[in-house]
C-alpha cells in the first residue's frame, strides 16, 4: 500500500501564516507555527483522538462554537485563535475544572517536575481555584500490578491509560469503572493489570495517577539525566532513554523511533534494566581455582585465558550471543581467524546456512522494514511468535491490521496472540515449516498442496485459504522467524521461502515488501554481517576455509576436537537448543572462556576463565536492526566494579596472543568494522546518531554481494514425526524467560516456570490437568513441567518452554 | 388547537395488535409508500419541514438526505430511550401503538435506502419493550419486515435492543456505542453518524415520535402536512405535561399555539390558588421560563427566541409553592448522576454545581457563590463533548438569572436555621473504592 502522501497548506493562527501538512489536527499544525496549543487526552500514538479533556479548544473563524484542536484537522485557509478571550476562559475553565478533584499533592507526588498538568496549569490555567468543597477521594495507592501503582485522587480522567490497553495492546484488560465523577479507572474484576506492554500507560499517563511501582520515590526530575541509547534485549532493539541518577539507571522510558519501535516499550524492556544493579552481576574477572570460580585481577584473567588458548593451538571454537556488539563481534572473529587460527566461530543458534543463502535471505532489494508491516497489503507472520520473540513488532502488526486494515495471516506451529486479528491462519507440526512453506508455494502457484501440506501435518484447505490472503504483486511482507531456516533442515527451507518471496513478485526491490527476519539473538543481523559465521567473513565474504558451525563445535568439543571454547555473551546450556550436547562438550572442553554478566549454569559449572560482561547500559558501539538499521548503543553510566569495555578486554587478550588489534578506543573498533564491510563504507557514529541509519537506504549497499542461489530442487520434504500415541514437541522461549527477568526484582514474579503447553483434548486423553506436574521425556532424556492448557493448541502438538529437551516426539506422563 | 395525528384512536382496547391496528388502515402508509419511489417517498418527508421530535429539531427529510447513496449497508436506529425528566410521550405510542413505529421506520428505511433497522429502548420500559417485540413478531409473520417486503425491492430486517439504565445512552453517538456493546460514551463528532454511525456505517437516527408521524404524512401528503403549525414548526407535537398542574398527562397540540393554551387549557393550570412559579418548555435540560412568558407561542423558533428550547416536548410546571432551590438541586443531582465523565467540563461542573447548591441549602453558601455557579455554568456551556453539560448548566444558568433574590433568601433563611442548629450530624464514612461525595 503506498504511504499517504503528505500536502501543505497554509493557514492562519494567531496572526501567523503557518504552513502544515493537510489534515493534520490543528494541535499538530500549530507547531508549524512555534504555536503550544495545550492538551492532556489527545496522544497521536494512540489512534483517532477521543476529545475528552477539551484543554484544546480553540477558536476557528466561521465556527461559532470553540472547537477541539485535537480533533480538528487543518484546512488550506483555515482561520484559528488561540489566545482569545474567550479561549483563554475556556481553557482556565477546563485548568479550574481538573483540579478540583486534583490532590495537589505535587511535593511527594513522582511526576512533579515532569507533569503536564503541573505545565498546563502554570501556562494556561488561571492561578486560584475557586473549589472549597471536599474532594474526591479513593483509597490509595492502589497496586494496579506489581509494577504499576495507581493514585485515583490524581486521575484526570483522560482515557490515556484504557485506550492503549484497548487498542494498542488490546489485552483488554483497562477499564473505566462507574460514571461521572465517580469515575475511575480499574480492570474490570480488580484482577492485577499484567501484560507484556502494561509499563506505557505509566509513561502515557500525564498525571501522577499511574506510577512504576520500581521507579516510586526513587528520584526527582532535577536529580537525575537522561541517556538515549538502545535496549538489547530483544531483536526490537527498542529505542531507549535511560534515567540516570548517581551512576545508577533508576528508570527506562521510550525514545520514539517511529522506525523502529513506534514510541512503545515492553516491560521486560522497561523494567529488567534492574538487572544492571543487582548483586548477581559479575563485576570482577574470576578464574576457577580448585573447582570454585575466584576473583582475580584482570592481569591475571588475561593471561590465563591467553596461556589457555594458546595451548588449545587452533582448536578452539567461539561462540557469540545476541547481545553482542558488531564490534565485538568483528573484532572476536578476527580474535579467532588472525590470532587463534581457528574458522570455528558462529552466532547462529540454529547453526549457519550456504553462504549464498545468506546473501540472498539478506538482500537489500528483499529487505522490509518494520514499518512496511505498517503499510502492506498483508503481512504473514511465519513460524515465529512477535510477543515473545520481538515483542515490539507485535503492537505494529495489531495497529496495521487495525487502522490500515492489513489483512494478516499467521502461518505457525504454536497457536499465536495474533491469530484473532489474522484473516487466515495454518498450523503446522513443530519443525515441518520447510514443508509448509512448500505447500504455501503451491498454493500460490498452483502445484500440489496436498501432499506438502500433509508432511507439513497442516490442513490443505487451511493453507489454500492462507494462500488467497496473499496476492502476488501486492505488497506482502514475511516475517519469519530464523528457526525456520535453522537446523538440519534449513538450507532447504530457506530455498523454500526464496521461491516462495520469489512467487509473490518480492525479490525484485519491491518497496514496502519484502522479507524481515526474526533473529534468535539481538544483533543476530549484525553478527552475520560483521562476520560472525564459519563461512563468512565481515561483509558476508568468501573465507579460504569453512569452519565448524554451532552444533558442530558442540559436536567437535564433545569428541575432543575442539579443545577450548569461547563464549561471548552466550551459555549454550540456557541459550542454545541441544542442551544435552553442549552438557558433554562444556564437560570436555579443558578451556572454557567466557564474557558473562551472570553466573549461569553453563559458566558457573564449567567456564574456567570468566570476564565480566558490560550491561547495555554501559556499552557502547553498534548493533544492526532485523531490518538492516545500523543503531548506536552509548554508554550511559560507568562501569561497575572491575567491569570495562569488552572490546578492549579482546583486544587485550589479542595483544596476549600476539596480535594487534589496531583498537585503543571503542571509536577506532567501530570505525573498523565500517571499513571492513563493504556495504557499511562511510558510516560513521555521528551519522548513526540517535535514530541509526539503515545500511540498505545508502549508496554502499550496492557492494553488497550478490547471490543466485539454486532453487529448491523440489525433493519431497521429510514428513513431520508420525506422532503414533506420542506427541509432537516445540519449544518456545516467552518473553519472560530471560536471565535480566529473572534477576530484576520487579520482573522476578513473571519469569515463568517451566511450562508445558498442551491442548485440552491431549490433556484429558491424558488425565492431566492445569497446573499438573509432568515428566516429559524423549530419547530416556526426561525433565518436569507444569502444565498449562492452551485451547487453540492442535491436538497432537506440545510446547515446552526453554530449550531443555529436543523433539521431535516426547512422552508425557504424570509426576 | 388540539388536532389528534398520533394520538388517533390511542385508546382503543387492543391497538397494540396487527389486526386492531390494520383495521385502522394501518400499513396502508406503507402500502403506498411501496407504490412511490424511494426518491418520492423521500421528497414528501422532506416537503412536510417535520423536525425532529427527540429534542434537537433537526429536519427529519435533510438527515435522510444525507445519508449516502448506492449500495451499502445502512442503519436505521430508533431512538427510544426516553429518559429526559418529564417526557413519557413515546412510552405512550410504544405501549399502546408500536405498529406506527414500525411502519415509520419501515417508510423511513425505504426512503433512505436501509436494510439493517435497530430500536434501543430503555430498559425501564419493560411492558413497552414486550409489546413492541410482539409487534416486531407480527409483522414480521404478516411479510411486513423481512425480505422484500410486500414484493417491493425493500428488504428490511429489525431487532429490538433494550438499554441497561442510562440517560446519556439517549444521546445518539453513545446510543450507537452503547448498541455496540461498549460503554455508553459519546463520540466526537464529525464524523456524524450519517457518514459513520453504527458499526462504522452511515446510519439514520430519530425518535420514535419522528418516525412515527412518518404514515401520517405519507397519507397526508406532505404538502397537506406542512401547513399544519407554523412555519419553521410544521404538523402537530406530542406534549408531556407534568408537575403541578391538574390534568397532568400527554396532549397533542398543532405546533404554534400559545403555551397558556397547552398548561391552563389541556392542562387545567397548577391547582386552585397557587399559580405558575417557573416551567421548564422542553424538558429538564431547557433553560425555565417563568409565569410571564405563558403567551409565548409554542414552536421551535418562538422558545429559541425566548432563550430557551421546546427539546422533547414535555413541559413541567412548578407552582410557587415550591422553593426554586430544591428545583435547581434536583435538577443538578439527575445530570451529576448521569454524567458519563467522559468530558471534563461536565463531569466535574455537574458535581461541583450540586455540591455549590447542596452548601446553599445547608446555610453554608454566601450570595458570592451564585457568582461561582452561575460562572461554572457558563464554563460548562459549550465547552463539553455532547450536551449533556449544557442541559445541567442552561436550566441551573436561567434559574439563577430569573430567580436570584430567591435564592439570596434561601441562603440567608438556610444560614440563620443552621446557626440555631445545635448538634451536627456526622458525615457519613468513606467508602473505599468508590468515590464519596
Amino acid at each position: 500500500m503506498p504511504r499517504p502522501e503528505q500536502r501543505m497548506v497554509t493557514f492562519s493562527i494567531d496572526g501567523l501564516e503557518v504552513t502544515a501538512p493537510e489534515n493534520a489536527m490543528l494541535v499538530d499544525a500549530a507547531k508549524y507555527g512555534d504555536v503550544e496549543i495545550p492538551v492532556f487526552c489527545y496522544e497521536p500514538k494512540l489512534g483517532a483522538p477521543v476529545g475528552a479533556c477539551r484543554m484544546c479548544l480553540v477558536e476557528i473563524e466561521g465556527i461559532p462554537k470553540l472547537q477541539t484542536g485535537c480533533s480538528t484537522p487543518v484546512k488550506d485557509g483555515m482561520v484559528v485563535h488561540t489566545q482569545t478571550d474567550r479561549v483563554k476562559q475556556a481553557q482556565e475553565a477546563i485548568v479550574e475544572f481538573l483540579l478540583i478533584n486534583h490532590p495537589l499533592d505535587c511535593p511527594v507526588c513522582d511526576k512533579g517536575g515532569e507533569c503536564p498538568l503541573q505545565d498546563i496549569s502554570f501556562g494556561w490555567g488561571g492561578g486560584r481555584s475557586r473549589f472549597i468543597e471536599p474532594k474526591r477521594h479513593f483509597q490509595k495507592p492502589l497496586a494496579l500490578s506489581p509494577l504499576v501503582a495507581i493514585d485515583r485522587e490524581r486521575c484526570i480522567l483522560c482515557y490515556r491509560c484504557v485506550r492503549f490497553s484497548q487498542e494498542i495492546a488490546e489485552d483488554y484488560q483497562l477499564v473505566l469503572e462507574e460514571r461521572g465523577a465517580h469515575t475511575y479507572v480499574s480492570t474490570f474484576d480488580g484482577h492485577p493489570y499484567v501484560a507484556p506492554f502494561s509499563g506505557n500507560i505509566v509513561e502515557l499517563c500525564p498525571v501522577g495517577a499511574l506510577t512504576s511501582q520500581p521507579y516510586r520515590f526513587r528520584a526527582r526530575p532535577w536529580d537525575i539525566e537522561g541517556s538515549g541509547s538502545v535496549c538489547t534485549l530483544c531483536p526490537a532493539q527498542c529505542n531507549v532513554t535511560f534515567t540516570v541518577r548517581d551512576e545508577r539507571v533508576l528508570r527506562v522510558l521510550g525514545r520514539d523511533n517511529v522506525e523502529v519501535d513506534d514510541g512503545w516499550l515492553c516491560d521486560k524492556g522497561r523494567f529488567a534494566y534492574q538487572a544492571v544493579h543487582v548483586d548477581e552481576r559479575v563485576t570482577q574477572p574470576l578464574i576457577r581455582d580448585g573447582g570454585e570460580l575466584r576473583e582475580v585481577s584482570w592481569e591475571r584473567a588475561l593471561s590465563e585465558a591467553a596461556a589457555a588458548l594458546r595451548r588449545a593451538n587452533g582448536r578452539v571454537g567461539a561462540i557469540a550471543g545476541g547481545e553482542t556488539t558488531n564490534e565485538e563481534g568483528f573484532l572476536l572473529q578476527r580474535l579467532m581467524r588472525e590470532g587463534l587460527g581457528s574458522g570455528d566461530l558462529d552466532s547462529r543458534p540454529g547453526g549457519t546456512l550456504a553462504l549464498d543463502l545468506h546473501r540472498a535471505l539478506g538482500a537489500p532489494d528483499l529487505q522490509a522494514t518494520v514499518a512496511d508491516l505498517e503499510f502492506a497489503h498483508s503481512v504473514l507472520v511465519l513460524d515465529c511468535e512477535p510477543v515473545d520473540d520481538m515483542p515490539i513488532v507485535d503492537l505494529r502488526i495489531r495497529k496495521g491490521v487495525r487502522r490500515r486494515h492489513v489483512k494478516l495471516a499467521v502461518a505457525t506451529s504454536r497457536p499465536s496472540s495474533l491469530d484473532p486479528n489474522a484473516s487466515a491462519t495454518a498450523r503446522f507440526a513443530p519443525g515441518a515449516g520447510e514443508a509448509f512453506v512448500m505447500a504455501l508455494s503451491a498454493a500460490l502457484g498452483g502445484g500440489d498442496v496436498a501432499g506438502p501440506a500433509q508432511a507439513a501435518g497442516a490442513d490443505a484447505a487451511e493453507i489454500r485459504a492462507l494462500g488467497r490472503s496473499l496476492q502476488a504483486g501486492d505488497d506482502v511482507v514475511i516475517l519469519y522467524g530464523e528457526q525456520l531456516v535453522s537446523g538440519p533442515r534449513g538450507e532447504h527451507a530457506a530455498r523454500a521461502l526464496l521461491d516462495l518471496a520469489r512467487r509473490l513478485e518480492l525479490t525484485s526491490g519491491r518497496e514496502g515488501a519484502g522479507l524481515l527476519c526474526v533473529p534468535a539473538g539481538t544483533n543476530g543481523r549484525g553478527l552475520t554481517e560483521a562476520g560472525v559465521l564459519p563461512n563468512a567473513g565481515p561483509g558476508l565474504a568468501d573465507v579460504e576455509q569453512s569452519g565448524r558451525d554451532t552444533a558442530a563445535i558442540a559436536a567437535a568439543a564433545s569428541a575432543g576436537e575442539l579443545t577450548a571454547l569461547y563464549l561471548m555473551h552466550c551459555d549454550p546450556l540456557v541459550d542454545l537448543p541441544g542442551r544435552d550436547a553442549w552438557a558433554g562438550a562444556l564437560e570436555r572442553a579443558t578451556t572454557v572462556v567466557a564474557h558473562a554478566a551472570f553466573l549461569t549454569d553453563g559458566v558457573r559449572e564449567h567456564a574456567n576463565v570468566v570476564f565480566p560482561a558490560e550491561s547495555y547500559a554501559e556499552k557502547e558501539g553498534t548493533l544492526t536492526h532485523p531490518d538492516g538499521r545500523v543503531q548506536r548503543l552509548r554508554p550511559a553510566i560507568g562501569h561497575p566494579g572491575a567491569t570495562r569495555s569488552e572490546w578492549s578486554v579482546i583486544a587485550d587478550l589479542a595483544r596476549r596472543l600476539d596480535l594487534d588489534l589496531g583498537v585503543l578506543t571503542g571509536a577506532m573498533a567501530s570505525a573498523q568494522l565500517f571499513a571492513a564491510v563493504p556495504f557499511y563504507a562511510g558510516l560513521t557514529l555521528e551519522a548513526i546518531g540517535g535514530k541509526g541509519v539503515r545500511w540498505q537506504e545508502r549508496e554502499a549497499a550496492a557492494t553488497f554481494p550478490a547471490a543466485e542461489p539454486e532453487a529448491a530442487d523440489g525433493a519431497e520434504p521429510p514428513s513431520a514425526a508420525d506422532a503414533n500415541g506420542r506427541l509432537r514437541l516445540g519449544t518456545f522461549r516467552s518473553i519472560w524467560n530471560a536471565t535480566e527477568v529473572r534477576v530484576s526484582p520487579a520482573l522476578r514474579f513473571l519469569h515463568p516456570k517451566l511450562r508445558l503447553e498442551i491442548s485440552p483434548a491431549d490433556a484429558q486423553r491424558l488425565e492431566l490437568f492445569q497446573g499438573d506436574h509432568v515428566v516429559v521425556g524423549s530419547d530416556g532424556h526426561t525433565v518436569d513441567a507444569t502444565v498449562t492448557l492452551r485451547e487453540t493448541m492442535p491436538e497432537g502438538s506440545v510446547f515446552l518452554e526453554t530449550n531443555a529437551l529436543d523433539g521431535p516426539l516426547v512422552e508425557v506422563r504424570r509426576a | 388547537m388540539t388536532k389528534t395525528l398520533l394520538l388517533k384512536g390511542i385508546d382503543e382496547p387492543d391497538l397494540h395488535t396487527l389486526e386492531v391496528y390494520e383495521r385502522g388502515g394501518g400499513y396502508q402508509a406503507l402500502r403506498k409508500a411501496l407504490g412511490m419511489s424511494r426518491e418520492e417517498v423521500l421528497h414528501e418527508l422532506e416537503v412536510s419541514a417535520i423536525r425532529g421530535r427527540g429534542g434537537a429539531g433537526f429536519a427529519m427529510g435533510k438527515k435522510i438526505s444525507f445519508l449516502p447513496k448506492g449500495q451499502m449497508d445502512k442503519y436505521l436506529v430508533c431512538n427510544a430511550d426516553e429518559s429526559e425528566p418529564g417526557t413519557f410521550k413515546d412510552r405512550e405510542l410504544l405501549q399502546k401503538n408500536p405498529h406506527m413505529l414500525i411502519e415509520g421506520m419501515l417508510i423511513a428505511a425505504y426512503a433512505g435506502g436501509i436494510t439493517r433497522a435497530f430500536i434501543y429502548i430503555r430498559g425501564e420500559y419493560a411492558l413497552q419493550a414486550d409489546r413492541l417485540e410482539a409487534a416486531l413478531e407480527e409483522a414480521k409473520a404478516a411479510g411486513y419486515v423481512g425480505e422484500r417486503v410486500l414484493g417491493s425491492d425493500l428488504s428490511l430486517t429489525m431487532w429490538v435492543h433494550r438499554g441497561a439504565g442510562a440517560y446519556i445512552c439517549g444521546e445518539e453517538t453513545a446510543l450507537l456505542d452503547s448498541l455496540e456493546g461498549k460503554r455508553g460514551n459519546p463520540r466526537l463528532k464529525p464524523p456524524f453518524p450519517a457518514n459513520q454511525g453504527l458499526y462504522q456505517g452511515p446510519t439514520l437516527i430519530n425518535n420514535v415520535e419522528t418516525l412515527a408521524t412518518a404514515p401520517t404524512i405519507i397519507r397526508m401528503g406532505g404538502a397537506e402536512y406542512a401547513k399544519l403549525g407554523t412555519t419553521g414548526s410544521t404538523g402537530t407535537k406530542l406534549v408531556s405535561i407534568s408537575g403541578h398542574v391538574q390534568r397532568p398527562g400527554n396532549y397533542e397540540i398543532e405546533l404554534g399555539i400559545p403555551s397558556r393554551e397547552i398548561i391552563y387549557g389541556l392542562a387545567g393550570g397548577p391547582p386552585e390558588g397557587r399559580s405558575v412559579k417557573l416551567w421548564f418548555p422542553g424538558g429538564s435540560s431547557a433553560p425555565v421560563l417563568t409565569g410571564d412568558d405563558l403567551d409565548i407561542p409554542y414552536d421551535f423558533d418562538s422558545l429559541a427566541k425566548a432563550g430557551t428550547m421546546l427539546g422533547s416536548g414535555a413541559i413541567i410546571v412548578v407552582d410557587d409553592s415550591t422553593p426554586v432551590v430544591d428545583v435547581a438541586l434536583k435538577v443538578a443531582k439527575f445530570y451529576r448522576h448521569e454524567s458519563c465523565g467522559k468530558c471534563t467540563p461536565c463531569r466535574e461542573g455537574t458535581n461541583w454545581t450540586v455540591k455549590m447548591l447542596e452548601r446553599i441549602d445547608s446555610g453554608e453558601a454566601t450570595p458570592m457563590d451564585l457568582d461561582i455557579m452561575a460562572a461554572v455554568c457558563t464554563n460548562i456551556i459549550g465547552n463539553c463533548l455532547c450536551v449533556l453539560g449544557d442541559a445541567m448548566a442552561m436550566p441551573i444558568g436561567s434559574m439563577i438569572v430569573k430567580f436570584r433574590p430567591e435564592f439570596e433568601a434561601h441562603i440567608e433563611a438556610a444560614r440563620a436555621r443552621n446557626e440555631l442548629a445545635t448538634t451536627e450530624e456526622a458525615p457519613p464514612e468513606a467508602l473505599i473504592q468508590g468515590a464519596v461525595a
